[in-house]
């Protein structure tokens, strides 16, 4: 209910944001009635949430076809690139945060934070451009667009999903490396550390069992968070290298008032949303016995 | 070259009063060879008529040159995803015009040169007072169905534009023009269409300038993403939504073959990436491109860039009727502070043409150009203001679009020079335009604002709803009798020197009183890489693809 009313608060009616400023009156007062976006918004509500519920999306106003059309593809897209910069983002995170709590203070420490934290505040839009031009336009060594051919298999669509990601990572990268670092100096700090070491096991399996299992708790929750951002944020991107994600899907919509597009990518982000929370949750949990029985120890 | 006065006779026979008219001006020279053309083919003398009259009128004959281009090949173009579905009918954005323009034409072509060329339409004339035209089809064109085109697939198509049950978004230019009923079949190859009122340049409103008026068969039933059904010079292979779309040469075209075998559209959501598309070779056409996101192009050796001159401005308004710009020598005094030849070079790239206060740009044939051009004079300019009261704080309203905003800041820091304190608002787009009612709507509601026009062949549109006192786009709120009876008068001439001379007090008119300012006309830029020939834009988004070769 909140999304179908924060959608239909944008100023401005639907034939209008279609036709543009210079149509005739008559015909956007048509074209509203043909949409039945001119009937009271709680008719409208009731409708909505009637089909939605059952599955049905409805009809995009501005391209008069199925939502579904659009909304799924866009969601594939979407995951597929989240997935690529997932893939190469957290195992850089994560390894960089370690290092910088091994070496802490070390030159490799001050130059993981500085690297991370300047790379963390340029925008997307400038390293993408940066990127383009000189491995797509310059060198030729990656494409333009990160929309593959129709019939491309899952090399090329890899293929051409690296140059996208490569900003995502590096915005994220200290992020994960800030939390990684943090959650391990507590954990090296930590009495636990002191007496698996006094124990006498090797310095491997130490950091491998006792610290990085307690340091990754908070880590864990970054990345399910950022991970809902990575698959809906990322306008910039998608406009940038040309390719048909949620996020853009959602930005025009909103532009062309096309409300059945808006309120479905809008609820399926939320329940994306959702789904990461639980699973970041139970991965928690998988890493913590003290959570998993009860949280009493 | 002479003047061949046998040959003058032989062309003037069977010539219309206003044909034979217009020839006296050409041989007085009160027409230039230029106007002649231009208003000539309105009027719907042909392109043989016209050029045999220049000829024995003394005038040197424009050689057809045409260089030799190689057919075949895939011409890739980018483009801005069209907004909406693709929909004759209701499609108002240039993104859909640039999609339609592959498969589908109008009877008439707005040419870059402003003259109207035949298109599905072989020959068009008037009545004694230009309230009934006569527009007769040409043979043997077929859709892409293969069934041929008639008279009846012609009044269909009008009479769907000008249903207001259709949700048209023709009916703004259709409206006081063509009413529903209007359009008759006379034979097969010919139609009829009874106006409204008497109009002098109604070829243009059944043109490309009034890019909904596609010839669609008369059994259309709405759904043309299904196969885009038209007469165009390609046909439709496939087309996905926010995507592109791929077309194939119509082997049944009417008109020379088609060179390319295939046609690509590429949609983008915005111009930077397909400038890098263009420069990395992926693209051989970008379909327009604004003049500050393409300033990395204008000096690019590898990039040609078509300039076509249009009509587009962007226009100042102020309120007539309300403090502090009801005093016209206060609109005036703003209107001083421009420095116009700064403006097309700074801001513009060079890539416009100056303006003087009213819609008639330089090359309109009815634009009078012994009209002083209004100049920078900063004295004059505070002179006015303070007989006026002197200076004030006031708000420019306005849209983020294009130049605009950098547009705004040049007239805040030139009008602050005779002391006026200028804020500015810049809003999105939308909320600018808002409801687009009196009451509801930034753009018609401000005292002082900044509104992007698009490109018309003809100054018709600017002339009447931004500035009749009926009109609904008046956000000046400009409220003059004489003006109203002048456009009237104007939109009714058929008659060339008629034109001009009413233009002539337009243009006096409006300068005097100065409720808009038209600093520039901007040109639409479409970059090709360097090589392709043949790419026709027009300045509303049509690109003419059926003589490109790379």
């Amino acid at each position: 209910m909140l999304v179908f009313a924060g959608a239909r608060l944008l100023p401005g009616d639907v034939g209008r944001a279609m036709l543009g400023p210079f149509a005739d009156p008559a015909a956007v007062a048509t074209l509203n009635h043909q949409l039945g976006t001119d009937r009271p918004l709680l008719v409208q509500y009731v409708d909505w949430i009637g089909d939605f519920v059952t599955g049905d999306l409805g009809q995009s106003y501005s391209y008069r076809a199925p939502v579904a059309q659009f909304l799924w593809p866009a969601l594939l897209n979407s995951a597929k690139l989240a997935l690529v910069a997932f893939c190469m983002v957290v195992p850089l995170g994560i390894l960089g945060g370690v290092m910088g709590a091994l070496y802490r203070d070390r030159a490799i420490d001050r130059i993981l934070s500085v690297t991370g934290m300047v790379a963390t505040v340029v925008p997307e839009f400038v390293s993408g451009l940066v990127l383009l031009l000189i491995f797509a336009v310059w060198l030729h060594w990656f494409p333009l667009s990160a929309t593959a051919p129709a019939d491309a298999g899952v090399l090329t669509q890899f293929y051409h999903l690296i140059l996208p990601s490569i900003p995502l990572v590096l915005i994220l990268f200290g992020y994960i490396a800030r939390m990684t670092r943090t959650g391990m100096i507590e954990a090296l700090d930590a009495d636990y550390t002191r007496t698996a070491i006094l124990k006498g096991l090797p310095r491997a399996t130490v950091i491998r069992r006792h610290v990085l299992r307690n340091a990754l708790l908070p880590t864990i929750s970054v990345i399910s968070t950022q991970t809902v951002y990575l698959i809906g944020g990322l306008v910039v991107i998608e406009i940038l290298f040309r390719y048909q994600g949620i996020g853009s899907l959602i930005y025009t919509a909103a532009n062309k008032k096309d409300f059945p597009i808006l309120q479905a990518g809008i609820m399926s982000i939320g329940v994306l949303f959702t789904i990461m929370t639980i699973l970041a949750d139970l991965l928690y949990a998988a890493l913590n016995p003290r959570i998993r029985f009860g949280g009493d120890g | 070259m002479p003047i061949n006065q046998k040959l003058l006779d032989l062309l003037r026979k069977g010539r219309s009063a206003h044909e034979n008219h217009l020839i006296d001006g050409l041989i007085d020279g009160r027409v230039s060879r230029r106007e002649f053309l231009r208003h000539g083919s309105v009027l719907g003398l042909s392109a043989t008529t016209l050029a045999a009259v220049t000829g024995a009128a003394g005038f040197e004959l424009l050689s057809a040159r045409r260089a030799f281009a190689a057919p075949g090949g895939t011409i890739r173009v980018g483009q801005i995803v069209p907004a909406a579905v693709i929909e004759p009918v209701s499609v108002a954005d240039s993104g859909g015009i640039t999609v339609l323009s592959q498969v589908a034409e109008t009877l008439v072509l707005s040419g870059s040169d402003l003259t109207a060329q035949p298109l599905l339409a072989e020959s068009w004339f008037p009545n004694e007072d230009g309230s009934v035209w006569t527009f007769k089809l040409r043979p043997n064109v077929k859709f892409h169905s293969g069934k041929v085109m008639n008279a009846d697939d012609v009044v269909a198509t009008f009479e769907r534009l000008a249903d207001p049950e259709n949700a048209s978004n023709a009916l703004s230019a259709l409206k006081g023009v063509l009413s529903k009923g209007g359009t008759r079949k006379v034979d097969d190859l010919t139609v009829e269409f009874h106006l409204d009122a008497p109009n002098g340049g109604f070829p243009y409103t059944v043109s490309t300038d009034n890019y909904n008026a596609v010839i669609l068969p008369a059994d259309y039933d709405g759904d043309f993403e299904k196969d885009m059904n038209g007469t165009g010079p390609f046909k439709l292979v496939s087309y996905t939504p926010k995507v592109g779309a791929v077309f194939e040469r119509n082997p049944d075209y009417w008109g020379d073959a088609p060179l390319p075998d295939r046609i690509e559209l590429h949609f983008y959501d915005d111009y930077q990436p397909q400038i890098l598309a263009l420069q990395a070779g992926d693209l051989d056409v970008m379909q327009q491109v604004p003049v500050l996101q393409g300033i990395a192009l204008l000096h690019d050796p590898n990039v040609t860039i078509i300039s076509t001159p249009s009509s587009a401005h962007q226009q100042v308004h102020m309120r007539t009727d309300s403090a502090p710009f009801a005093d016209k020598r206060v609109r005036q005094a703003v209107a001083l502070c421009l420095d116009r030849p700064g403006l097309v070079q700074g801001l513009m790239q060079g890539k416009a043409v100056i303006g003087n206060d009213s819609p008639f740009m330089p090359a309109f044939p009815a634009t009078d150009h012994s009209i002083p051009q209004r100049e920078k004079d900063l004295a004059k300019a505070k002179e006015l203001l303070d007989a006026a009261g002197g200076g004030f704080e006031v708000t420019l309203t306005t849209e983020k679009y294009l130049e605009i905003p950098q547009y705004a800041q040049l007239i805040q820091a030139a009008v602050r020079e005779i002391g006026i304190d200028m804020k500015l608002n810049i809003m999105d787009q939308g909320a600018y335009y808002g409801e687009a009612v009196p009451g509801n709507s930034p753009w018609l509601d401000s005292v002082m604002g900044i509104t992007d026009y698009g490109h018309r062949g003809v100054p018709n549109v600017f002339l009447q709803a931004p500035l009749l006192s009926t009109g609904t786009w008046n956000s000046a709120h400009f409220n003059n009798s004489e003006y109203d009876t002048l456009v009237a008068s104007y939109i009714a001439a058929l008659d060339l020197e008629a034109q001009k001379e009413t233009a002539s007090k337009i243009q006096t008119l409006l300068l005097d009183e100065t409720p808009i300012i038209d600093a520039y006309f901007y040109d639409y830029l479409t970059p090709t890489k360097a090589g392709v020939t043949g790419v026709e834009p027009t300045a509303m988004g049509h690109l003419f693809l059926q003589r490109a070769s790379l």
